[in-house]
């Protein structure tokens, strides 16, 4: 397994970025993202009527002089939110010069810094048949990221990979932040259920589908016989040209449509990575535009 | 069907070998990709599903074997028999000289020639085919062959003939073939008509042209000048012919005639032209025809003749040197006969006058008067000097032969008499032309070197011979007999034959025809024949040692032959024809050419088509 490379440049840039969350955090902890209930937090957020048993510390004597009337001072409440990132650890993803699972570790590793920059907990997950494996769980700190993200060097890439079978047992959590999955979504098994569970559990959601160079672009012609690297009983044996070409690219839109379509109608983002992408581009470009980092 | 080539049916084993390459090569390339997802999916959006697509690969490999299965077939050759659909063919070309004329830049023989092309390239195979040719002779060229190419190669060598053969000799071979074969199918190509022509089509190769011909070209000279005479005539319209004559490439004089061509009656013309002899002349019609063989007639001079060095080995030649020295042809010396001896050649003549021994010449004709001994090689012996109490009359020898009349040209024979002479006996043949009482008093032969030879038996001092009108005209005559003409007239008509009169001492003489074609005639006898069967410039060279001589004659084309359209009145076959036809064939192999052709260039296009849809 080939080590992925963070550039340490990068992660101090991307200290600079904070994610945006769409739902309420309901975190059980404190931490920097704000939250809809009102807390402890020293951001100032409203004001209420007294009421009996509340505390007398946060009465706001200055209101109660003009207005004769006892009001209460409400702050703003802010939660720990927790990332739980999914990487498709199929034997597709790192067969072939694309070495589309580099790119994924890559993005896995930044949201992870991103995440634990923002004092938030990180889990990172590897789904491979049905299972989910689970590779850095609850991860918090800077300390504890630069002892644990060697990790990912860790996730075998190998046999098939069932989404919706094996986020659906798991523990996701509930509205405690965001699940990212990373996957080059190039199977027929189901992957819609994951993200409706995920959004159902009121989790922000976020799928990013890395392709190679060779599978947006396809160079190859003449007669070709395919065998797919996940299963010998699939295959594809044509007389490649220019008409075929043509329909490949026709069903690539399709399927980068289909999910892009099936995120939207979810409030889910989706982001298609070319492979060779710099990771740069991908977060200080993409994501930004994309309103996910800010 | 058969096959002509069946071992080209091996050509057939690169079927199993196209095959064999065509599944190496048309190997799939296998790789593992990292999903097949997309790939499969892309099949639902191929808009349209050509058949033809799943097949290209199996069309080139179609059309491959096809290809080899075609050049196997025409490698075989196959011949189809079709029953009762060839010909047995005749055909009669008419060579004579009128075919020669010109119709749109080609010779009348040269379309007949197309024409029998034309006929035999369409024949099924099969067919068989004559060729009777009537040109100089009457030859069959190809007899009852089933080989086109061999057939038409041998049409296209039949050169042009310019005599007037009559078609009888090729009624009877193409008689004979309709006996044998009354299915046969006779042609007679000529540019003739014929009223009848029974079982005989008729291909005629004759159109209206123009043709303007002369005849009967005369001269005469007279004080540095020459009149030219003739007959001019147009055979198609009448017309104002324009007739030159040239000697060499310069026009001299001129003269036009009215000629009318209805009558056809030949029109008389005259031109004079000055001139101090000539070597030869032309009288050219200016005006342009389609046959131009007959506009020109070349007449050379008989007079012509090298020029002759006569030595005379006298002591008292005055006589002689008189008759001789006005001779211009003649070059005369005089020696005296102490000084002559073995060492003395290069002259023509050597006239020895009574000499008591000589050594004969070996290069040149001799003279002998009065010889008094026994001369080696001479062919005759001196029997002694005979004086009668009188002069006695020599006689004239009146025989019919040839040399007799050359020597009694121009003669009104006169009495001669000679006071002595001497008593000859003859030992080879000789011709006497006088004589006084059975003994040779003047005769001619040939001596042991064959050179001519005359022999005075007596001195002309002795006889009254230089004195009498006769002596010049017989000095004149002796001297043709010593250096004959080759030939007597230089204009002639083809088809004529030619004797040339052949020197003792010639060693070969050479002819080169108009067109070119070089023969030799046999030097063994005193004339040689030639048959003149081209029209133009013969060309007769005689060798003697190293000297060597020219002679030219012109042969003109028949008159019967510059007819544009002639109207013959039959040429009939005897005989009921008989429609059985023979067995033809089909071996075409155009068509299977052209198949293989098509399949070549299909898969070269589906090639095409795979490479563009590759890129």
């Amino acid at each position: 397994m080939s080590n992925f490379v963070i550039n340490e440049e990068f992660l101090q840039q991307v200290e600079l970025l904070q994610m945006l969350i769409k739902n309420n955090v309901a975190g059980l902890f404190g931490g920097n993202h704000q939250s809809k209930s009102y807390g402890s937090s020293c951001e100032f957020s409203d004001y209420r009527d007294y009421m009996a048993g509340d505390d007398i510390t946060k009465i706001d004597w200055n209101a109660y002089a003009r207005f004769e009337k006892l009001y209460l001072k409400l702050y703003a409440d802010e939660r720990q939110m927790h990332t739980r990132i999914y990487i498709d650890a199929s034997r597709s993803m790192a067969y072939g010069r694309g070495k589309k699972h580099e790119q994924a570790l890559r993005i896995a590793a930044a949201l992870a810094y991103l995440s634990i920059n923002e004092m938030d907990k990180v889990s990172i997950y590897a789904v491979r048949d049905n299972n989910i494996e689970e590779v850095i769980t609850g991860l918090l700190g800077k300390d504890e990221y630069t002892t644990q993200i060697s990790k990912l060097n860790d996730v075998v890439f190998d046999g098939d990979s069932r989404l919706s079978d094996a986020i659906l047992p798991s523990t996701v959590g509930y509205g405690d932040g965001m699940s990212v999955i990373i996957s080059d979504f190039l199977t027929d098994n189901n992957f819609e259920d994951a993200i409706d569970y995920l959004t159902s559990k009121k989790r922000d959601i976020l799928c990013v589908q890395i392709l190679s160079k060779e599978e947006l672009n396809p160079q190859v012609r003449g007669k070709m016989h395919f065998y797919d690297s996940e299963s010998n009983s699939k295959f594809y044996r044509r007389n490649i040209n220019k008409d075929i070409i043509k329909a490949y690219k026709m069903a690539l839109e399709y399927v980068t449509g289909r999910i892009r379509d099936f995120c939207a109608a979810r409030g889910a983002d989706y982001m298609l990575v070319p492979s060779e992408e710099s990771v740069y581009k991908v977060f200080f470009d993409k994501l930004v535009s994309m309103g996910v980092l800010k | 069907m058969s096959l002509l080539y069946p071992l080209g049916l091996l050509i057939l084993i690169g079927i199993p070998i196209l095959i064999i390459i065509y599944i190496i090569k048309n190997k799939y390339t296998e790789q593992i990709i990292s999903s097949t997802y997309i790939w499969t999916l892309s099949e639902k959006f191929l808009k349209r599903r050509n058949p033809i697509n799943k097949l290209v690969g199996l069309i080139s490999l179609i059309l491959q074997i096809l290809a080899v299965l075609f050049i196997a077939i025409a490698v075989a050759h196959p011949v189809f028999a079709v029953p009762n659909s060839a010909y047995e063919y005749c055909f009669v070309l008419d060579g004579s000289g009128s075919m020669n004329i010109v119709q749109s830049g080609k010779t009348r023989l040269d379309i007949g020639k197309e024409k029998i092309a034309s006929v035999i390239n369409g024949a099924m195979g099969g067919c068989s085919y004559t060729l009777v040719y009537v040109g100089t002779t009457t030859e069959i060229v190809f007899e009852k062959t089933e080989d086109k190419e061999r057939a038409l190669k041998q049409l296209d060598e039949i050169e042009p003939s310019y005599l007037d053969t009559g078609m009888t000799p090729a009624l009877g071979v193409a008689q004979q073939y309709f006996t044998q074969t009354p299915s046969v199918k006779t042609y007679l190509v000529t540019d003739k008509s014929y009223v009848i022509h029974n079982n005989v089509d008729i291909i005629n190769v004759s159109s209206n042209a123009e043709n303007y011909a002369l005849s009967e070209v005369e001269y005469r000279t007279s004080n540095g000048t020459i009149t030219v005479t003739g007959k001019a005539t147009s055979y198609e319209s009448d017309v104002k012919l324009n007739i030159a004559l040239y000697f060499g490439d310069s026009a001299e004089a001129a003269a036009a005639v009215e000629v009318d061509a209805v009558k056809l009656e030949p029109a008389d013309f005259e031109i004079t032209a000055d001139t101090d002899g000539f070597e030869y002349f032309r009288v050219v019609i200016t005006n342009g025809d389609a046959l131009a063989l007959d506009n020109e007639v070349i007449v050379y001079s008989p007079e012509i003749e090298n020029s002759y060095k006569a030595l005379i080995v006298s002591d008292n030649p005055l006589y002689l040197y008189a008759a001789l020295s006005q001779r211009a042809s003649l070059q005369t010396e005089i020696m005296s006969p102490k000084d002559y001896g073995p060492s003395v050649k290069g002259y023509n003549l050597y006239i020895f006058d009574t000499l008591d021994s000589v050594e004969m010449p070996r290069d040149g004709a001799v003279w002998i008067l009065k010889p008094s001994a026994n001369l080696s090689d001479g062919g005759f012996t001196v029997q002694g000097e005979i004086t009668p109490a009188t002069g006695v009359k020599l006689n004239y020898e009146n025989s019919s032969s040839s040399v007799i009349a050359m020597l009694s040209k121009d003669l009104v024979k006169e009495d001669i008499y000679v006071a002595k002479y001497v008593k000859c006996g003859l030992r080879r043949r000789f011709t006497t032309f006088l004589s006084y009482d059975g003994n040779p008093m003047l005769f001619a032969g040939t001596n042991s070197y064959g050179n001519r030879e005359v022999v005075f038996a007596f001195d002309l001092h002795d006889s009254n011979l230089p004195v009498l009108w006769d002596y010049n005209p017989l000095i004149g005559n002796l001297l043709n007999y010593t250096f004959p003409n080759v030939i007597d007239e230089t204009t002639f008509v083809c088809g004529d034959s030619v004797y040339l009169n052949i020197a003792a001492n010639c060693d070969s003489i050479r002819v080169d025809s108009p067109l070119e074609k070089v023969s030799y005639l046999n030097t063994g006898s005193e004339t040689a024949e030639i048959v003149l069967t081209e029209v133009g410039v013969y060309t007769i060279t005689l060798t003697s040692g190293n000297a060597e001589r020219k002679v030219f004659l012109y042969s003109a084309l028949p008159e019967s032959e510059r007819r544009i359209t002639a109207e013959e009145e039959s040429f009939s076959l005897k005989g009921i024809p008989d429609e059985a036809m023979k067995t033809g064939t089909y071996d075409d192999l155009l068509a299977w050419f052209i198949v293989l052709a098509v399949l070549v260039a299909a898969d070269w296009m589906v090639y095409c088509y795979e490479q563009y849809q590759l890129r």
